[in-house]
């Protein structure tokens, strides 16, 4: 323990003179705060575009708003006449789409870190009575070859890059020592192994992870102006925790290679295909298990059933579709009477057609989340495995651009459009007039952020994971060392 | 000569068993991923054969009803996966699957697979594909890293060339070396590959099938090619091949790993997108001004579905208004398409430095399973929906109600419904696609031979 | 003070000590002879605790190694043949390091230097790297990590091989500047001459065995070259 303490801080510093006299430190500093750098900007670009798009989204909300209830009072002033399928009367044009109302899921401080499924699934929804298939496959528009791809965002950088550059500087810290002759000198002083190898590796954590962990948060301080308040520190500690525990994970398995006292040649080797299995093949493969295992349902299958539904619709509401418009004849059916108005037969149809369909399907979509859901779970629960699969899902989870704040954001869609449809419902069936007041009282989306508790449990076990695995690696390291011949 | 120097090289590849484990790996991966594929697009191919033959059953058999409401049915296409999807899936997972085709708007193809998986989806899909791109050029670097490193070290290098080996001849033989040990685990495979993908295919397509097959196994041939001379070349310009592998680890990395997600930012950025609310807005007003322009020019009135057009004339005013759009939707999806098809160019051109962006574009364009294959298939299925739609505006003018006002009680039959075709999509064959992907062979050649001329220069010629 | 008792190592299953009794009192320099293989180098690590006694004991200033295995190396200086040093960093850079190793605090630079140049090494050349030194250069650099630790006994291997006769002169008066400090030397060689002007006993050493001690004083150098010549005959 004297030797660790005495010796420790002996080791580290020569060890930064070797690192800053080679220059192997520098260049790899550079290529991780280069690469990172053009991660975080493609983060903090892309997040700023879906503010924006989200941004655009409410001004054209309050403007629809607006214009709607200013049409309104023009038509009830008389000054105005109605338009047939834009109605600011007719609840059944507001409720299925001329309200222009939007369910948005806004981004976390954090989101520029970890673009995650964000390109991939909508952070907002057009929200109408109108059937959910209808607004839910809607999403941005990417270019499918990009989205293969995946984005090179902050994290990619510390999931792929950082652990090579870590492998990149440590491969051979005692291996060089022995093959060139030094260890036998270093080792006739008082020092043990296990002191020079964390020495070693110490010098080398410091300035890696430091940069990894620290240049983004830096970053987002200084870019992305979300990101300064307070609520966001406690997020931020968690990606420092997690990138550190994920470099250390990587720090003891080269410390673990280091002490199997192969060549130097060979510790590349290992380490490498190490990273290889870890951070391509095993993702894959557990991607691989988990949807075979939880298989989506038949999308097929969806599609038939909600065109069987819709046949059954129209059979069942043939006289109500069959009635033709009356306003072409008499204008004055698109004008409230005394709170009422005449709803066109058809558009009731319509809306009872829809509502239908949510009903008979909505098991069939549930099993779609459900199975999403158990897919997770066993992300979750068997992505030890490999540490990238745990550091990226702890990664993207505090970045709020997880499939589990995605599929909350899907929940609270469907509470949402129950509600909104709940609201137009009496109106569209009873022929009730919208009023200006009513206009004040649809249903508004607040969004509900995913329960604080799971988050900081998920970020924990995550840790965990991670430092255990760390910490094996670090016992098995301390193991061998014992056996290493020196000579 | 060659030959003698590539049988002590293969030897060694089978002594220290290098070729045994890395290539143990790579086939035991390429095994699962086309085990699994295939099984997949079984089911999937099949499920959507069968749905599509009932979508236009119920068609067909629909009751009486009239004939816009019966577009509100629709019919769905459900897009058949291309036989090599089995060996690329390329992007299906991330473009939908199914079309809905109803009245009035071209609308983009719904359910994308990777919406209904985990954030995992985005590590990569396992196929054989995937393997071969990433994972072959780490094969051929863990075969040949030390290829003239480890001679120099053990001082053979010298004895070589004092025997009067040219180094043009000692590349040839290392690179014969290489090839022959990738050959003896691929060509089997391939075979297996081969035999897989046509079983089960119709006669014709099995032909086009194996066209392809032979061309794609061409482009992957050219890139591991250019993946041996470009380790050959590392190889012949380090000292120790501790630094042979980490420099080969360096340019695989930067190359397999770093450069797709890098240039496909980079092309996002130089032929920018639109959002989905940006394209819609602006869609959406150009079709309100042309459907405006349209009525005016045609009814003479200013409001559509207004009142001052009766009824029986709203077949004609629904062949107009649709007629009128599909203008403004060509040339918005063509614009945006157009972007992907450069932001793709920009990716095969960058294939000179990374190959594997331009194999990408190749493998995915060869197996049916890139931009536009996609693109193919949604034109057609558009084709279809404005045929529907053509159809039955046709229908509802020369069935136009002659009372003024009973437009909706009007009611279709079977008849009607039988003049729509059932919709038949027949994948692209391989010479309507190979000229599209000309150029990423071309540069995929290119490549070959900058590496080649690399591996050339980098040759020892001193010990 | 160096010494073994009845020390047995096994190396790779062959046994490369066997039932070695040495010892080296303070003041003494004991020269080992032995042609390659014959365990000196394999003494000298065990002294280091590099390898592990198979039975019998190896103490350090009275310090058994086995069981103080970092304490004992407090009280060992060791020079090895090649003395290897980073070579990137300069002779005083990497003195700093060694220095501070073995004795677990940083040297202040004028004494590092101060060091170098007692071990024969100039001031400019004390400032330059590494890769610039000749083996002559780097083994004083290894000589002043020995001074810097001020240790009680010390061991070298091979020292003077591929030294050119005035270093390795040098080198001898360093040597015994040292034992008349008292501390207790030991060193292997090769060389029968060096043995015998440096050495104050001298032992010579086969196939893990020690085979004979001389007084060097007492023993003739003709005497000392027949039964080292003997020794090796009997080897062949």
């Amino acid at each position: 323990m004297n030797s660790l303490f005495k010796h420790l801080p002996l080791v580290f510093r020569h060890e930064w003179r070797l690192l800053l006299a080679d220059r192997s430190l520098w260049l790899t500093l550079g290529i991780l705060c280069a690469v990172l750098a053009y991660g975080l900007f493609n983060g903090i670009t892309a997040t700023e575009a879906r503010t924006t798009t989200q941004v655009r989204l409410q001004i054209q909300e309050a403007d629809a708003a607006v214009r709607n209830v200013d049409l309104l009072r023009r038509i009830f002033e008389d000054k105005a006449n109605p338009e047939p399928f834009a109605n600011p009367a007719n609840p059944a044009n507001v409720g299925s789409g001329l309200a222009a109302r939007y369910a948005m899921m806004p981004a976390l401080p954090l989101a520029p870190l970890a673009l995650g499924q964000s390109d991939m699934l909508p952070d907002h929804y057009k929200i109408s009575y109108r059937n959910k298939t209808s607004f839910l496959y809607d999403g941005e528009i990417e270019n499918p070859w990009n989205l293969m791809s995946g984005r090179l965002d902050a994290v990619f950088v510390v999931i792929y890059l950082l652990p090579l550059l870590i492998i990149a500087l440590s491969y051979n810290v005692l291996s060089v020592e022995r093959e060139q002759g030094m260890m036998k000198l270093v080792l006739s002083n008082p020092i043990t192994l296990s002191t020079l190898l964390a020495g070693k590796l110490l010098a080398r954590a410091l300035p890696l992870l430091a940069g990894a962990a620290l240049l983004p948060i830096v970053a987002l301080l200084l870019f992305f102006p979300p990101a300064r308040q307070v609520d966001a520190l406690p997020q931020m500690m968690g990606w420092i925790a997690l990138v550190l525990a994920y470099g250390l994970f990587w720090f003891a398995l080269a410390a673990f290679v280091n002490a199997l006292r192969t060549s130097s040649a060979n510790n590349a080797l290992l380490l490498i295909s190490a990273w290889v299995v870890l951070t391509l093949i095993a993702p894959v493969i557990v991607n691989l298990a988990v949807s075979t295992a939880n298989p989506a349902p038949s999308r097929v299958e969806l599609a038939t059933q909600t065109r069987l539904v819709t046949i059954a619709g129209l059979n069942r509401y043939n006289e109500l579709l069959s009635t033709d418009y009356r306003y072409t004849t008499n204008l004055e059916t698109l004008r409230p009477k005394d709170g009422k108005l005449d709803i066109p037969e058809r558009l009731r149809a319509f809306y009872l057609m829809d509502r239908d369909v949510d009903a008979e399907i909505s098991s069939l979509l549930d099993r779609f989340d459900i199975q999403v859901a158990s897919q997770q779970a066993l992300v979750d629960r068997f992505g030890f495995v490999s540490p990238a699969i745990v550091a990226f899902e702890g990664i993207t989870g505090l970045s709020g651009n997880g499939s589990r704040r995605f599929q909350h954001f899907k929940e609270q869609i469907d509470t949402f459009h129950e509600n909104w449809r709940g609201y137009f419902q009496p109106k569209v069936l009873g022929g009730q007039a919208m009023t200006e007041s009513d206009y004040a009282d649809i249903p508004r989306f607040v969004w509900q952020e995913e329960s604080a508790r799971q988050r900081w449990t998920d970020l924990a076990k995550r840790l965990f994971q991670l430092l255990l695995l760390a910490a094996i690696l670090s016992v098995l390291a301390i193991v061998f060392l014992r056996r290493y011949r020196v000579v | 000569m060659i030959g003698l120097i590539a049988r002590r090289e293969l030897l060694e590849f089978i002594r220290d068993r290098r070729l045994f484990w890395a290539g143990g790996i790579i086939l035991l991966l390429l095994a699962i991923a086309l085990l699994v594929g295939w099984q997949q697009q079984r089911t999937l191919n099949a499920e959507r054969a069968a749905a599509q033959q009932l979508d236009y059953d119920d068609w067909v058999s629909q009751a009486e009803r009239h004939p816009h409401d019966a577009a509100h049915q629709g019919m769905h296409v459900f897009k058949p996966e291309a036989p090599l999807a089995v060996v690329d899936p390329g992007i299906t997972p991330y473009v939908g699957s199914t079309q809905w085709l109803q009245a009035h708007r071209q609308a983009d193809l719904k359910f994308v697979p990777a919406q209904d998986a985990t954030g995992l989806q985005r590590f990569g899909n396992l196929s054989v594909a995937w393997v071969l791109q990433v994972l072959g050029p780490l094969l051929v670097i863990v075969l040949g890293f030390n290829a003239f490193a480890a001679e120099r070290e053990q001082g053979t290098l010298r004895q070589l060339m004092s025997i009067g080996v040219t180094p043009q001849r000692l590349l040839l033989g290392k690179a014969l070396a290489l090839s022959v040990a990738l050959a003896l685990l691929l060509v089997p495979a391939a075979v297996v590959i081969a035999f897989v993908s046509l079983s089960g295919l119709e006669a014709g397509l099995q032909y086009d099938t194996l066209m392809r097959l032979l061309v794609l196994f061409a482009g992957y041939a050219i890139y591991l090619s250019i993946f041996i001379f470009l380790t050959l070349a590392v190889s012949g310009r380090t000292s120790t091949s501790r630094i042979a592998l980490m420099a080969l680890m360096a340019v695989w990395i930067t190359g397999v790993i770093l450069a797709p997600r890098a240039i496909s930012d980079l092309a996002d950025r130089w032929y920018p997108t639109p959002s989905r609310v940006e394209f819609n807005n602006s869609m959406d007003q150009e079709l309100s001004k042309t459907y405006a322009d349209a009525w005016q020019a045609s009814f003479g009135v200013s409001t559509r579905w207004g009142a001052d057009l009766p009824l029986n004339r709203w077949g004609e005013a629904l062949q107009v208004d649709d007629q009128a759009g599909y203008l403004v939707a060509d040339r918005h999806f063509a614009e945006l398409w157009g972007a992907f098809d450069k932001q793709r160019q920009l990716q095969e051109w960058s294939g000179l430095v990374f190959p594997v962006l331009a194999l990408r574009s190749f493998s995915m364009g060869i197996a049916g399973s890139d931009f536009s294959a996609h693109r193919d298939f949604s034109l057609a299925a558009e084709q279809q929906r404005r045929l529907m739609q053509d159809l039955i505006s046709h229908d509802l003018i020369h069935h136009a109600d002659v009372l003024d006002h009973q437009h909706f009680t009007y009611k279709a039959d079977s008849t009607l419904w039988k003049q729509i075709p059932p919709f038949d999509y027949r994948l692209p064959t391989m010479e309507a696609v190979l000229p599209a992907n000309i150029r990423s062979l071309g540069i995929l050649s290119l490549a070959l031979l900058v590496s080649f001329v690399l591996a050339l220069a980098s040759v020892p010629r001193r010990a | 003070m160096l010494e073994t008792h009845d020390l047995c190592v096994e190396y790779d299953g062959a046994v490369a000590l066997q039932s070695l009794n040495i010892r080296v009192d303070p003041g003494e320099i004991y020269c080992l002879l032995g042609a390659n293989g014959a365990g000196k180098t394999t003494l000298i690590n065990a002294f280091l605790g590099f390898v592990e006694p198979a039975t019998g004991s190896v103490h350090v200033n009275g310090l058994d190694v086995s069981r103080y295995p970092l304490e004992s190396k407090q009280g060992a200086a060791y020079i090895p043949e090649q003395v290897m040093l980073y070579s990137v960093l300069s002779g005083i850079e990497n003195l700093d390091y060694f220095a501070a190793l073995a004795t677990g605090r940083r040297l202040p630079k004028a004494r590092l230097m101060a060091l170098l140049v007692q071990a024969g090494l100039s001031e400019e050349a004390a400032s330059r790297r590494i890769s610039t030194y000749s083996k002559g250069m780097r083994q004083k650099v290894g000589i002043a990590i020995a001074l810097a630790k001020g240790a009680k006994a010390l061991l070298l291997d091979e020292p003077t091989s591929g030294l050119d006769p005035s270093a390795a002169n040098e080198f001898s008066l360093l040597l015994r500047q040292a034992a008349s400090r008292g501390v207790a030397i030991l060193t292997t060689t090769h060389d029968l001459f060096h043995a015998k002007q440096t050495g104050t006993r001298i032992g010579i050493m086969r196939k893990g065995h020690l085979l004979v001690e001389f007084d060097s004083v007492a023993v003739s150098h003709e005497e000392l070259e027949a039964a080292y010549l003997e020794h090796m005959r009997v080897m062949q």
